[in-house]
Parts: structure tokens; C-alpha cells; sequence
């Protein structure tokens, strides 16, 4: 049976520390400069002394409707049998207009390959042999959950039915996979 | 048009990169395996071993494909990890493969900090140092040479070479950073062996430790997870950290710490809050404690803190809530003013007054197996390590220059194996007690950990000789006068170390990969070899780090082969244990080792030595309008001294800035962005300013770590504040670095 990947971003949780963007940068090797995830900070909300922050993990959105998938003209980039968006590097020709679609900003032209370039949940080196993407398996904070949607059993499943998972954009029907957990944190 | 010139941008952009292949905007098809594709397919291999990028070193799975080393998880089989590692665990083959490594052995040719030197032989290196050193012996006697290391399983090695040669002088840098914890910890319990049960606790308090950017994987995960079970999280820290940002935070005077916790301990003997039966029990001077803090009110504490005084109740009220479940934590870089092991004790006290020792959610006892040998049930989980025995050290004709042992005085109480640091520079400058005239660095940089950055350099100028063992070109190494290149963690086996906590843990470090660097070498290599041409060769029996490990591990049931397969070792089986779980009133003489076997909340040892038997509250002057508190601290993405040239890390953060409340940006017409010039006394340096909420208006802070000046660290050279260029020496009562008594001055550049 097909599998409906998540991922579930804690933000209660998320220390800001990192540890994800470096693992991705090795398990995927990703170029100097160049990222396929970052967690950077959101602007200090507040006024001294009652201040609060957190961290907001940035990558492929997943989308389901994605408008990456939509614009590609040599159908490059696509969506798997698990509804993973991947990008087909044999098809892919530079011509970036799936990075102008996006809007997460989450694409960018790998600059020793020279093709598009993106998150893929590490699916061909890690979730298509059973583990996590590598910034799941190393998180600190254990800010991050991934996990099969269409498994009720799976931690995934059962977390989102207690708490509230949000998209980011949503009003631009994309429907993304990677959900956002904002309990806990001052928005 | 345009896309095809802004991808052109893109790639020609980057010359940095020498692994540039392919694309180039042509519309060619590519290879799906991307960079890995350039290898041949071949052996994939998990190497068990143990992290460097800090000192905690964090068990680790070291990936190698293709003979390198690809990735580096956490250890999948040590649950306190979980398979977790840190930013700059993960980055560690970055300095593995980083060209800017030391490569060759060195010897300086033109003047110091010129930065002039010709690669040498190890043999010419060996040679050199032997000769100055025993130059300096035979002029000025063994006590002449100081050795500094970061503490850690290298000591044994470096150390034999000073105290072969008489030297009494052998330091680690924990004057920098945890030494007045380490003092408080064994004045009370008489043991330094304690930790703190995170991730059971209930109720947290920190006093400017944070989890959350100053990472121990194993703690920081710990927290995390008491948090997620609800546990509150308390923060007193006068800038406003990640840790903060995850509880309530309370931005308190800087220096007023001790205020704080003393004000807690007379609200819980004033509302009957605290564990009489355990005080009675195991402790002895709490009526000299209790009279010391009879009139620490709570109203005294919010006008020496800045906290308010019904704050300070409240927070007061739920830790003894929460009781014995609930830690105030004693910190980690702990080294804020000159008495801050007072404060350290305090904070032990404030503690004990809750009874939280060997209980799950306080303090505990780490149990290593010659721990276990009290408990008959339990003693056959484990063995002590052996170790390699050593002929005699010649015992040095001269005391320390720290006073270190000194009966009737604060050495008393300083723990010899560390030793003040700092001292070093004073005795080099000022000759008193007598001079250093050389010094041996391993694995430390003291311009940047030691504070006062010109005065250090100044010590360097004056020495007959520096030797610095580093895996870079280090701001100490570039004022060198010999440069051994080690080689990295990821190359070399090391000694088994000891990491028991709850239960007995073994962990070995040994190489993923050969030498990236062939003419680099492990320390233990160094050390021996330098030790064998100096003569000393019979500090030094073993044949290499197989048969030193060997010897370590014959008396346990392990062996060399098996903790290479493993990497980590606890006994299969055992549960962690606290030995008050069940029995409140259960035997802790196996805990405790001070000579009344109690917990001292008075000592005779720290009356004798400091004329303090309990804590007493010393108030810090506090700055004055146009100036500021100077406060520094760590970063998830760096280690303190260590990390700030490797690439990815370098790449993540490349410098720092000075934090300062937009209330005193506006007095002084400064914007976020501006160039500035941080100034005390006659001390400058020049920054960056970032205008933010969340940090007191009296008080300015950068992350630690930058500022270099060794060109040839290339990458971090130049960029950002040196922190330690502003802070005076001051070497506090127990030795410790005093960080945060400097008050600094802030103006445009």
C-alpha cells in the first residue's frame, strides 16, 4: 500500500540548534553555501522583558498540489508512488521555473550539478530502506516526527489527531505534507 | 536571457569550491548519484567511536563509504543519545577533510606572531623542544615550564612529559569554565563525581546554564524531555537565550546570583519549605547557614537582583513544591565573579535543603564500577578499568605558582589537577611567585579561552620557548615557537574512557579512516615519541595505543576487539539506580567522602582555606550610566575556542555581535547594523552591533569564540569580537577566570 510521508515540525520544541541543517548538508551532499533544509529564528516578538522566540524549520513543503510539479516542462519534478515531490535529475534541464513557482522557497540549483535541487525526506537513502530522513534521526530537541499518514497506528497518525497540525500558506491550497505544530509557542 | 546569466552568477560565483563539477548551464543530462557518483561504488562501513567536536566526547557512528568518512551519527545503541548528535558533531568531517589543517611539523623563523616558519621534520620538532626545555631546566629548574590542556584523555600523556621534568605547573583549563563548581562540589559532598538527573526532574532552575545553545546531547536531550512531561523551566541569565526562550525568564543582575539563591534558602527556612529530617540526617553547619541567611530577605534580594520579591517567593514556593523532585542547576561555564564557588555552594545547599540527592529528578552519584564493589548485588555488573603503570614522578622542588596545596590559604581548596590557569601569565609576566619560561600547549588556545587576549600575548613575546599541539594554525599557535600537527578525532584510537553515569560506560575512540594528512600524528604518538628523546621514554610503557588500551581493559571482561565492535559498553541489563529511590533515609557514606562523611553544608576545609565556611554575600558594583556589563556566551553551532574555522560551522555563523537594549541603543544613537568600538579601559575592540529585546539595558553580550588573529585561519580570521580583549585577568579565590565583572563602554566606529 502507498504511504502518505509526513513530517511534523514540534516548534514548542525546536532549540534552533542546527544539528538538522548539518546532517542534511552530509547525508545529501549538498554543496558549500547551499541548503536543502535551515532552521533559522523568527523575529524576537516583545518588548523587554517579556520577549519570545522560536525556530521555524524551512524545506519542501510536500505539497500535493504542488506548483513546482505543475510548471515543469520536462516533467522533472514529480510526485512518487508515497506522494513524495521529487525531482527526476535525468529530466531536470536548470531551467529554475519550479523555483520561481515555489512558494516556500525551498528549491535552488545545485551549483556542482547544475540541476534542481531540493529536501526529498531523504527518501531514496534512508525512508525507502525503513529509517528517518537524517534531520529527524538527529534532532536534539526531538522537535521533529515523521511518519506514514495512511498507517493510523504510526506515532505520526496518532499525534495529529491530539494536537494541531498547520500548513504553512494554506491559503494557496498546496496542500503540504510537512505540518507545523504551534502549541506552546507565541506566534 | 536573464535566467541563463543568473545561473552563469551562481556557479562562477563560487570558486572556493574545488569539487565544482558538471552543469555549467549547459542543458546536458546529469548523473543521478550527483557528487557521490565521482566515487566508485564500493564498501560502505559503520565505525563506532567517540566526538571531539567539544570536549563531551558523545559516542558516535562514524559513516565511511568509498574509504571516507561520509557522515557522522550518534551512536544508535546508548539511549541518553538515541542515534542524536549536534550541529558540530555532524559537521566533523568537515574538519577532517578541511586543507587549512596543520599538515607538517613547524619551527618559527621569524619573530613571534610574524607568522614565519619552516616545515620540519618530527625529528628536527622532537630535538628542538628537547633541547630548549632541558635548557630551561637546567637555568631555572623544572618549575620553569607550565603545561595547559584542555582536560581531557590526552593528560596522561602530556602531563608525563612536565612532571617527568619536575614540574609541579600542569594545568587544565577548567579555571575557564567549570573549576568553582568543581570546588563547591567537593567541599560539600567530597566528591566532584555528582550530576543531575535532568530528565526526571520536575522543576528546573538555571542560573545562566544553557542547555539549548551550550549542548551536551545527553543533557539537552534530558531537559527537553523533563520539559515534555511538564516540567518547568526557570532562567536567570541577564540576556535572553534559547534556554530562556523556553521557560520563564528572569534578566537578573548581573553578579547578584548568589543573592537570589540565598534570599530562596531564608523564604524555605522562613515558610518551613525545606527537608528538616534529610538536613538533620546527612548534613552538618546548617544553623551557621541558617544564620547566614537570616536577613537575606526576600525584599534585600529584589533590590540587589532586580528580581521582585513576590517573584522570588513564587519560584521559591514551587521548587520546594516540587520537592525532592527539582534541581537548581550548578551550572557548567561557571566562573562569574571572584567568589562564584560560594555561590556554587549555595547553590548545592539551596539543594540539600530539599533533599534531592539520589533521587530520580535531582542529583546524583555517577556509579563507574568502583562505585558498584559497595554494593554486593551489583558488583558483578562491571570492572574498573586498569591502566599503565608509571615509574614515580620526581616530586618538584618548588609548590605551584597558583599556590594549589597550599594549607590556610584558597589553594586548599583548588583542585591540583586543574590549577589556575590564568596564573600562568602573571608568573611569565610578573615573575612572582618565579617565572614560566616554557610552556607546553595541547588542544588550547588561551588568547581566546584565557581572558585579558593582549596581556596573554604579551606573556607569549617574553617565554624562551611555546610548543602548541593543535589540528589548526591556532591564534596560540601562530605565536609559537614549535607546531606539532595533530591529527584529528576521527583518525586515531585512544585510551578506553571512563563515562559512567547512572551506570557504568565505557566508550573508545578510534580512527574511521587512515591519516588524511600522513605526516600528522595522535597525541599519545607525540608525547611518547618526544618523551623517548628526552629520555623519559619509561613514563611511556606501552607499545602503541592497542596494547595501552590491552592493559587497560585486563581486568574487565572486555576486550579491545569487542569495544571496537561496540564503541559503547554499559553492563547489559542494569538499570540506573538511586540509592535514596525507595529508602529516604538510606546510608549515602558510600556517596559521600568529606571528612565528616556528611554533607558539609559548613566545611573546616573551605573556613580554613577562605575564612568562609558557609557562604557569604559579597555585593559587585554594578555599572554606571554609559557603561555596561560585559556578558559572554555559547552558541549551538561552535565550540568556544575550537570550531570557529571549520567550514560547515564557519559557513552557519562566521562571527558574533554585540547585543545591547534598543532603550540604551537610543541613548547613545546606535542602530541595529552599526559598526561600533567596544572599549574598557584601555582595551578596544571593534564590532558589530545587533539591537535586541532581550537583554538587560545595563548589559552588553557576544558569543564566545571569535575575534581570531591567526591569518591562517582563514576563514574566521578577522571577524568579530574577541570578548576577552575587554576582561582584565582577575583570577578569582579559587583560581577561576572572572568573566563577568567588566564593565565596557559602547560608541560608533
Amino acid at each position: 500500500m502507498a504511504k502518505k510521508y509526513t513530517m511534523i515540525i514540534n516548534l514548542a520544541k525546536c532549540i534552533g540548534c542546527q544539528a538538522c541543517t548539518v546532517a542534511c548538508k552530509f547525508e545529501n551532499n549538498v554543496p558549500e553555501g547551499q541548503y536543502r533544509t535551515k532552521t533559522p529564528a523568527t523575529e524576537l516578538k516583545g518588548t523587554y522583558p517579556n520577549v519570545s522566540l522560536f525556530f521555524i524549520k524551512e524545506a519542501c513543503q510536500m505539497c500535493q498540489k504542488a506548483p513546482c510539479v505543475s510548471v515543469c516542462p520536462t516533467k522533472a519534478s514529480y510526485y512518487n508512488e508515497d506522494g513524495v515531490v521529487l525531482v527526476d535529475v535525468d529530466k531536470c534541464v536548470g531551467c529554475m521555473y519550479c523555483m520561481a513557482a515555489c512558494p516556500y522557497n525551498a528549491r535552488f540549483l545545485n551549483k556542482e550539478t547544475g540541476v534542481v535541487d531540493k529536501c526529498t525526506f531523504c527518501y531514496e537513502s534512508k525512508v525507502s530502506k525503513g529509517e528517518k530522513p537524517a534531520c529527524v534521526s538527529t534532532c536534539v530537541g526531538s522537535a521533529l516526527m515523521f511518519g506514514d499518514l495512511n498507517d493510523p497506528l504510526s506515532e505520526a497518525s496518532q499525534f495529529l489527531t491530539k494536537h494541531k497540525g498547520e500548513v504553512r500558506k494554506p491559503e494557496l491550497g498546496t496542500s503540504p505534507r510537512v505540518y507545523y505544530i504551534y502549541e506552546g509557542v507565541v506566534r | 536571457m536573464k535566467r541563463r546569466n543568473f545561473l552563469k552568477g551562481i556557479l562562477y560565483g563560487t570558486g572556493a569550491t574545488a569539487a565544482l563539477v558538471g552543469g555549467f548551464g549547459t542543458f546536458s543530462k546529469h548523473s543521478p548519484l550527483k557528487a557521490g557518483a565521482t566515487r566508485a561504488e564500493g564498501e560502505e562501513a559503520t565505525v563506532f567511536s567517540a566526538c571531539e567536536m567539544c570536549r563531551n566526547q558523545c559516542p558516535i557512528a562514524v559513516k565511511v563509504k568509498d574509504g571516507k568518512v561520509c557522515k557522522i551519527e550518534g551512536h544508535p545503541d546508548d539511549t541518553a543519545f538515541g542515534g542524536v548528535i549536534c550541529a558540530r558533531g555532524n559537521a566533523g568531517p568537515s574538519l577532517l577533510y578541511d586543507p587549512q589543517r596543520i599538515k607538517k611539523p613547524m619551527i618559527r623563523t621569524g619573530e613571534r606572531g610574524e607568522g614565519k616558519f619552516k616545515e620540519v621534520s618530527w625529528d628536527e620538532a622532537y630535538t628542538y623542544i628537547t633541547d630548549k626545555l632541558y635548557n630551561v631546566k637546567d637555568q631555572f629548574g623544572g618549575e620553569a615550564i607550565a603545561l595547559a590542556s584542555r582536560k581531557g584523555p590526552h593528560d596522561w600523556f602530556f602531563r608525563s612529559i612536565g612532571r617527568a621534568l619536575g614540574s609541579p605547573n600542569v594545568f587544565s583549563h577548567e579555571a575557564t569554565c567549570p573549576m568553582t563548581r568543581s570546588v563547591a562540589l567537593d567541599t560539600t559532598f567530597g566528591t566532584e563525581g555528582i550530576q543531575a538527573d535532568y530528565a526526571n526532574t520536575k522543576y528546573l532552575i538555571s542560573i545562566g546554564r544553557n542547555w539549548f545553545e551550550g549542548i551536551h546531547v545527553a543533557q539537552t536531550r534530558a531537559v527537553s524531555k523533563a520539559l515534555s512531561k511538564g516540567a518547568k523551566l526557570v532562567v536567570l541569565d541577564p540576556r535572553f537565550s534559547i534556554t530562556a526562550a523556553k521557560g520563564e525568564w528572569l534578566p537578573i543582575k548581573g553578579t547578584t546570583d548568589l543573592a537570589f539563591v540565598m534570599a530562596m534558602a531564608n523564604i524555605m527556612i522562613e515558610e518551613n519549605l525545606y527537608d528538616q529530617d534529610f538536613i538533620t540526617h546527612y548534613s552538618e553547619g546548617f544553623e551557621k547557614w541558617a544564620e547566614e541567611v537570616k536577613d537575606k530577605t526576600p525584599e534585600w534580594a529584589e533590590k540587589e537582583t532586580g528580581i521582585s520579591k513576590d517573584t522570588i517567593i513564587r519560584i521559591t514556593r514551587e521548587f520546594a513544591a516540587a520537592k525532592p523532585n527539582a534541581i537548581l542547576d550548578f551550572g557548567w561555564r561557571t566562573a562569574y565573579t571572584p567568589n562564584d564557588y560560594q555561590l556554587r555552594r549555595a547553590i548545592l545547599i539551596v539543594n540539600m535543603m530539599i533533599g534531592n540527592l539520589e533521587v530520580p529528578g535531582g542529583y546524583y552519584k555517577t556509579k563507574p564500577a568502583n562505585f558498584l564493589k559497595n554494593f554486593p548485588d551489583l558488583a558483578g555488573n562491571a570492572e574498573g578499568l586498569g591502566g599503565v603503570a608509571q615509574p614515580g614522578f620526581p616530586t618538584p622542588i618548588k609548590g605551584r605558582i597558583d599556590g594549589t596545596g597550599v594549607k590556610g590559604t584558597p589553594g586548599q581548596i583548588i583542585p591540583a589537577y586543574d590549577g589556575a590557569v590564568g596564573k600562568i601569565i602573571e608568573s611569565i609576566l610578573t615573575e612572582e611567585p618565579y617565572p614560566i619560561r616554557a610552556w607546553l600547549v595541547h588542544r588550547f588556545n588561551p588568547y581566546i579561552s584565557l581572558t585579558d587576549s593582549p596581556r596573554v600575548l604579551e606573556a607569549f613575546k617574553k617565554l624562551d620557548l611555546l610548543v602548541t599541539c593543535d589540528v589548526y594554525m591556532t591564534d596560540t599557535a601562530y605565536f609559537s615557537d614549535v607546531i606539532l600537527p595533530e591529527c584529528t578525532y576521527l583518525e586515531r584510537y585512544e585510551p578506553i574512557f571512563d563515562m559512567s553515569g547512572l551506570t557504568p560506560k565505557y566508550v573508545i575512540r578510534q580512527p574511521a579512516v587512515p591519516l588524511v594528512y600522513p605526516d600528522t600524528k595522535p597525541y599519545w604518538q607525540i608525547y611518547k615519541e618526544l618523551g623517548e628523546r628526552m629520555g623519559l621514554g619509561d613514563y611511556f610503557g606501552f607499545e602503541d595505543m592497542a596494547d595501552f588500551i590491552n592493559q587497560q581493559l585486563a581486568p574487565t571482561r572486555l576486550t579491545f576487539e569487542k569495544m571496537k565492535e561496540i564503541g559503547v559498553w554499559t553492563p547489559s541489563g542494569m538499570k540506573g539506580f538511586y540509592i535514596r529511590e525507595n529508602d529516604s533515609k538510606a546510608s549515602l557514606d558510600n556517596v559521600l567522602s568529606t571528612p565528616s562523611k556528611k554533607i558539609e553544608i559548613f566545611s573546616e576545609h573551605v573556613e580554613e582555606a577562605t575564612k568562609q565556611g558557609v557562604p557569604n554575600y559579597f555585593s559587585h558594583p554594578q555599572p554606571e550610566e554609559g557603561t555596561f556589563r560585559f556578558v559572554q556566551g555559547k552558541v549551538a553551532v561552535h565550540t568556544n575556542a575550537g570550531t570557529a574555522n571549520v567550514p560547515i560551522l564557519n559557513e552557519l555563523m562566521p562571527t558574533n555581535t554585540l547585543w545591547m537594549n534598543p532603550v540604551s541603543c537610543r541613548k547613545l544613537d546606535l542602530k541595529d547594523g552599526d559598526d561600533i568600538v567596544i572599549s574598557a579601559g584601555n582595551y578596544e575592540q571593534k564590532g558589530k552591533l545587533k539591537m535586541t529585546e532581550g537583554i538587560r539595558p545595563d548589559s552588553v553580550f557576544c558569543y564566545h569564540g571569535f575575534g581570531r588573529i591567526s591569518p591562517e585561519l582563514k576563514r574566521a580570521f578577522g571577524k568579530g569580537i574577541n570578548g576577552n580583549n575587554l576582561i582584565s585577568n582577575e583570577i578569582g579565590i579559587v583560581g577561576n577566570a572572572v568573566t563577568s565583572t567588566t564593565f565596557v563602554r559602547v560608541r560608533k566606529a
